[in-house]
C-alpha cells in the first residue's frame, strides 16, 4: 500500500481556553477525495488552517508526502505542492483576474512569460478567460470562487484543500464546480474538501471524516457515515429517536 | 524620594485625563477601524479654542467645556462623511488611506493653528488653577492641586457618561454591534453611516474638551499636536487596540512617566522615552501589555 | 506584455530622458538649472517612496531617515575621512540599506497601520537624537567643502533619478517582483498560500526604497554644502513624498513622477511669491493629501487614464468583506 499523501496524527489546536481541534487523526490516500463535515463550529476551518500552515499545532503532527511539516508556514507548504482555497474568498481585488493567476503561476514558472502562459491555461480551465483583464473586484461571487480555485491550481499542487467552494453558488454553478473537482482528481490531485451542502460532499467524496466539537466522531464511506447515529445526533441534536 | 508619592499622584491625576483621549480614540478605531493621526491636533484645537473663548467671554474654561464639545463635535460630524467615503471605497487599502486622510487633516490643522493662533505657548487660566488641597499625615504630605483634581472629576464624569452611553443606551448597543460585525449590525437596522458619524463626532468633541483641560493643567501651543498624538498612540497600543479595559492602566502609566520626567529628568526627553517605549512595545507585543488588542 | 523594444511607455520615458540630457546645453540660466535639479531629486524621492507605499501598501513615515543617513554619511566620510564624493555617496547608500534591513525586520511584521505609527515614532526619535548628538554637529548641522558646479550636480541628480526610474521600471513592472509586492499589498494571507513570503518581500521593498533615497541624500548634501537635522531628517521629506505619491497616483511609476513635478512646481511658485505665508504651505499640503485621498483615489494619473470601468458587481456579500484573518505569526 502506497504512502498516504497526508497523515494527520493526534492533532490538537488550543486557543487560550478553547480547544478547537482535539486529538484528530486521519489519513488521505493519493488521488482520494476526502470530505470533512461537521456542524458549525466543529473545528473544520481551524483544522484546515493548521494543515495549511496558518496555525501551528498545539499537539500532534502533520505528515505531508512522508515528511513532517507541522508548523511550517503556508508558503513553504505551497512550495511542497499544497494548495488551498479560502472560505471567505481572497482575490487580489486591485489587480486584474489575469494578474491574480499570474502571481500564483510564479511558483512553478518564475519567469513572467511562462507564468503568463500558465495563467491563460488555468483561466481557460476555470472558464474565466473572457474576463482576464477585468479587475478581480468586478467578478460575481461565482467568478471569485472560480478564481480562487484557479489560483490554487496555478500552483500545480499535488494536494488541494477546498474550503466551501460551492457555498453561495446556484445549482448550475455548483454542478460545474463539482465536475471540475472530479476532473482534478482524475488528473492526479488529492483533495480534502470541507462543504456544508450535502449532495455535493456526498456526491464527490470517496470517504468522509466527521468532526464535532473538535473531535473526530466518525470516518468512512459516505453512505455508512450518513447512517451513523452519532453523526445524525451531532447534526440534528439530541432529540433523535 | 520624599516627593515620589507627590510625583506619582500628579502623574496619576494627569493620566486620568489621558484615559478619556484613549477611550475616544479606541471607539473610533473599533467602529471605523481607522487610526486617527489627527487626534493630537483635535486636542490642540480644543485647547486653543478654550483659551480664546475664556479670554473673550471671561467665563471659566470649565464652564465652557460643553460649548467646546458642541463646536468640535459638530465639526467632526461634518468631516466624517469624507472619511467614511475613503474607507468604504478604495480598491487597495481603505483603512490605510483613512489614516492618510487623517494625516492630511493633521497637517492642515497644525498649519491653521500656527496661522491663527501664533507660535507662542499659553496656559488657560481658571479659577481652579491656583489653590490646592493639602494632606498631611506625620511626615507624609501631599498637595493635590485643584485644577488636576478638577481634571480627575472631569475624567470620571466623562467615563461615566461614555460607559452609560455604550452599555445602557440603544445608541451604544448599535455602536458595539457595529464594532463587532458591520454586516450583521447593518442587517439588524443599525445605520452604519449615521452611527459612525456620531461616534466620530463624540470623539472629536471629547478630544477637544480634553484639550481644554490639558490647557489648564499644563499648557497649549500650536506645536503640541504631535506630542499628544504620540501619547494617544502610546496609551492605546499599550492597552491593546480596541481593548478598553486596558486603557486606565496604560493611561495612568503614561501620566506617571511624564510626571517622573518632569521632576527627576529632563522633560525634553519625555518624548524620546515615549517614542522609544512605543516602538519597543510594537515590536515585542503589538497587541498590548495584556495581549488582548486587535 | 509587450516586448521591451515595443513598449511605448518605455520609449516615451527614454525620449524624455534624452531631452533632459540636453537641457544644460541649451539652458544657461543656473538658477533655472538648480530648480530643475531639485525637481529631479523630488522625482527620485517620490519614486522610491512609492515602492513601499504604493506597490507594497506600507506607509513609511520615517522615509526621511534614509535621506538623512545618506546625507550625513556622505558628509561625515567626505569631511572627516576625506573620502571622494562618489565613494562616500555609495557608502551612504549601503548604510541606508543596512538600516532598512535593521528597521524593517521587526517593523514590517506589523500590519500597515501599526507600521505607520512605528515608523512615525521612530523618525521623530531619530531626528531628536540627531539634534542632541554632537557627533553629527547637533542642531547646527554640518558643512561640506563647496563645489560649485550646477551642471555637474544636474547630471549627477539626473543620473541617480533616471537609473532609479528605469531600474524600478524593470524590477516592478516587468519582473515578477512588482506583482508579488502588489499581492502582498492586496491580501497578505492569500499571498502566503501562493508561496510568497510577505515579510521577506516587504523587507526587500524597503531596502529597495532606501537605496535611491540615500543616494539622493548624499548628492543633496554635497550640492547644498550644508545639512542639518531639520532639512534632512525632518518630516518634510517624508510628508512631501507622501503628498506627491498620493496626489500623483500610487502603485505606478508615472504617478509619482507626475505628482512630484506638479507638487514641486506648486512649492516653487509658492515660495517665490507667498513665502511670507509660510504656514499656509503645510495647510495646503495637508489639504491636498486629504482631498486627494477622498476625491482622487487613483491620483491625478488615475483621473486622466480612467481604466475601463467594468461594472462593479458590488458583491458586499457576507463573504466579501470579512474582518482581518486571525493569524498567529503577527499581531
Amino acid at each position: 500500500m502506497t504512502e498516504p499523501i497526508l497523515k494527520v496524527e493526534g492533532l490538537s489546536k488550543v486557543f487560550g481556553g478553547l480547544t478547537a481541534v482535539n486529538d484528530v487523526s486521519f489519513e488521505l490516500a493519493k488521488g482520494e477525495i476526502l470530505g470533512l463535515i461537521g456542524p458549525n463550529g466543529a473545528g473544520k476551518t481551524t483544522l484546515f488552517n493548521v494543515i495549511s500552515g496558518y496555525y501551528a499545532p498545539t499537539r500532534g503532527r502533520i505528515i505531508f508526502q512522508g515528511k513532517d511539516v507541522s508548523g511550517k508556514p503556508p508558503y513553504a507548504l505551497a512550495h511542497r505542492g499544497l494548495g488551498r482555497t479560502f472560505q471567505v474568498v481572497k482575490p487580489f481585488a486591485g489587480l486584474s483576474v489575469l494578474e491574480n493567476v499570474i502571481i500564483a503561476s510564479f511558483l512553478k514558472h518564475p519567469r513572467r512569460a511562462q507564468a503568463e502562459v500558465q495563467a491563460w491555461r488555468v483561466l481557460e480551465l476555470t472558464g474565466l478567460a473572457d474576463r482576464a483583464n477585468l479587475p478581480a473586484a468586478s467578478l460575481t461571487l461565482a467568478g471569485r470562487k472560480r478564481l480562487e480555485i484557479g489560483k490554487a491550481l496555478a500552483l500545480e499542487p499535488s494536494f488541494l484543500l477546498l474550503d466551501e467552494v460551492v457555498a453561495g453558488l446556484n445549482p448550475t454553478e455548483t454542478d460545474r464546480t463539482m465536475e471540475l473537482i472530479l476532473n482534478l482528481r482524475a488528473s492526479g490531485i488529492s483533495i480534502l474538501i470541507v462543504e456544508h451542502i450535502m449532495r455535493v460532499i456526498m456526491g464527490i467524496s470517496d470517504r468522509l471524516v466527521v468532526l464535532n466539537f473538535g473531535q473526530k466522531i466518525a470516518e468512512g464511506a459516505p453512505r455508512d457515515v450518513a447512517r451513523n447515529p452519532s453523526v445524525v445526533q451531532a447534526y440534528l441534536g439530541k432529540e433523535q429517536e | 524620594m520624599e516627593i515620589l508619592p507627590q510625583v506619582l499622584l500628579d502623574g496619576i491625576m494627569l493620566g486620568a485625563v489621558y484615559i478619556i483621549i484613549a477611550i475616544a480614540f479606541s471607539l473610533v478605531y473599533g467602529v471605523m477601524h481607522v487610526i486617527d493621526f489627527a487626534v493630537g491636533e483635535w486636542i490642540m484645537l480644543g485647547a486653543f479654542t478654550g483659551f480664546h473663548l475664556t479670554q473673550w467671554t471671561k467665563v471659566d474654561p470649565f464652564l465652557l467645556l460643553p460649548l467646546v464639545f458642541l463646536i468640535f463635535g459638530g465639526l467632526g460630524y461634518l468631516i466624517q462623511p469624507l472619511l467614511q467615503r475613503v474607507i468604504s471605497g478604495h480598491k487597495g487599502n481603505p483603512l490605510l488611506m483613512g489614516l492618510v486622510f487623517t494625516f492630511g487633516l493633521s497637517l492642515m490643522f497644525r498649519g491653521l493653528a500656527q496661522t491663527f493662533f501664533g507660535f507662542y505657548s499659553h496656559s488657560i487660566p481658571s479659577r481652579f488653577s491656583t489653590g490646592s488641597f493639602f494632606f498631611e499625615k506625620g511626615s507624609f504630605f501631599l498637595t493635590v492641586s485643584t485644577v488636576r483634581l478638577a481634571g480627575l472629576v472631569y475624567a470620571a464624569i466623562i467615563t461615566g457618561v461614555l460607559h452609560y452611553l455604550l452599555k445602557h443606551s440603544d445608541f451604544g448597543l448599535g455602536v458595539r454591534a457595529l464594532a463587532q460585525h458591520k454586516e450583521a449590525a447593518g442587517l439588524m437596522g443599525v445605520n452604519n453611516k449615521r452611527t459612525s458619524a456620531y461616534v466620530y463626532a463624540i470623539y472629536t468633541g471629547t478630544s477637544a474638551m480634553t484639550g481644554v483641560l490639558i490647557g489648564t493643567i499644563l499648557s497649549v501651543s500650536a506645536k503640541m499636536g504631535p506630542e499628544y498624538t504620540i501619547f494617544a498612540f502610546f496609551v492605546v497600543v499599550l492597552a491593546g487596540m480596541g481593548y478598553l479595559a486596558g486603557v486606565p492602566a496604560a493611561a495612568l502609566l503614561l501620566g506617571v512617566i511624564q510626571s517622573v520626567f518632569l521632576v527627576y529628568l529632563d522633560p525634553g526627553y519625555t518624548l524620546l522615552a515615549v517614542f522609544a517605549l512605543l516602538y519597543v512595545i510594537l515590536l515585542v507585543s503589538p497587541t498590548g501589555l495584556f495581549r488582548k488588542g486587535v | 506584455m509587450a516586448p521591451v523594444h515595443k513598449d511605448k511607455r518605455l520609449l516615451g520615458a527614454l525620449v524624455v530622458f534624452a531631452a533632459m540630457l540636453g537641457v544644460p546645453l541649451a539652458m544657461h540660466d543656473t538658477f533655472f538649472l538648480r530648480v530643475l535639479t531639485e525637481a529631479i531629486m523630488w522625482i527620485g524621492l517620490a519614486l522610491s517612496f512609492d515602492v513601499l507605499a504604493g506597490y507594497t501598501g506600507y506607509l513609511n513615515f520615517g522615509h526621511s531617515a534614509f535621506f538623512g543617513i545618506g546625507a550625513y554619511a556622505t558628509s561625515l566620510l567626505m569631511m572627516k575621512a576625506h573620502w571622494p564624493f562618489p565613494l562616500a555617496v555609495l557608502a551612504g547608500a549601503m548604510a541606508a540599506a543596512v538600516a532598512a534591513l535593521v528597521i524593517g525586520m521587526p517593523t514590517l511584521r506589523l500590519r500597515g497601520a501599526y507600521f505607520a505609527i512605528a515608523t512615525w515614532a521612530l523618525a521623530r526619535a531619530i531626528q531628536q537624537f540627531a539634534l542632541v548628538s554632537s557627533f553629527t554637529g547637533g542642531p547646527d548641522g554640518m558643512r561640506l567643502t563647496a563645489y560649485l558646479n550646477p551642471q555637474y550636480f544636474y547630471y549627477v541628480m539626473l543620473a541617480v533619478t533616471a537609473s532609479t526610474f528605469f531600474g524600478l521600471w524593470f524590477l516592478l513592472e516587468r519582473a515578477p517582483f512588482g506583482l508579488k509586492l502588489k499581492a502582498v499589498r492586496e491580501d497578505q494571507e492569500s499571498a502566503k498560500a501562493l508561496g510568497l513570503n510577505p515579510t521577506k518581500l516587504k523587507i526587500q521593498a524597503m531596502v529597495l526604497s532606501a537605496i535611491p533615497t540615500a543616494l539622493l541624500g548624499g548628492v543633496f548634501a554635497y550640492w547644498v554644502t550644508f545639512i542639518d537635522p531639520g532639512s534632512t531628517l525632518g518630516d518634510l521629506v517624508s510628508d512631501q513624498a507622501l503628498v506627491m505619491v498620493v496626489f500623483g497616483g500610487m502603485g505606478t511609476l508615472v504617478g509619482p513622477v507626475v505628482g512630484a513635478v506638479l507638487i514641486f512646481a506648486f512649492k516653487t511658485l509658492f515660495w517665490a511669491y507667498l513665502s511670507a505665508y509660510e504656514v499656509l504651505y503645510i495647510i495646503i499640503l495637508g489639504a491636498v493629501i486629504a482631498l486627494s485621498v477622498v476625491f482622487l483615489p487613483d491620483g491625478a494619473l488615475g483621473m486622466v487614464f480612467r481604466r475601463r470601468k467594468a461594472p462593479e458587481a458590488d458583491l458586499e456579500t457576507p463573504a466579501g468583506h470579512a474582518p482581518e484573518f486571525p493569524n498567529e505569526e503577527e499581531a
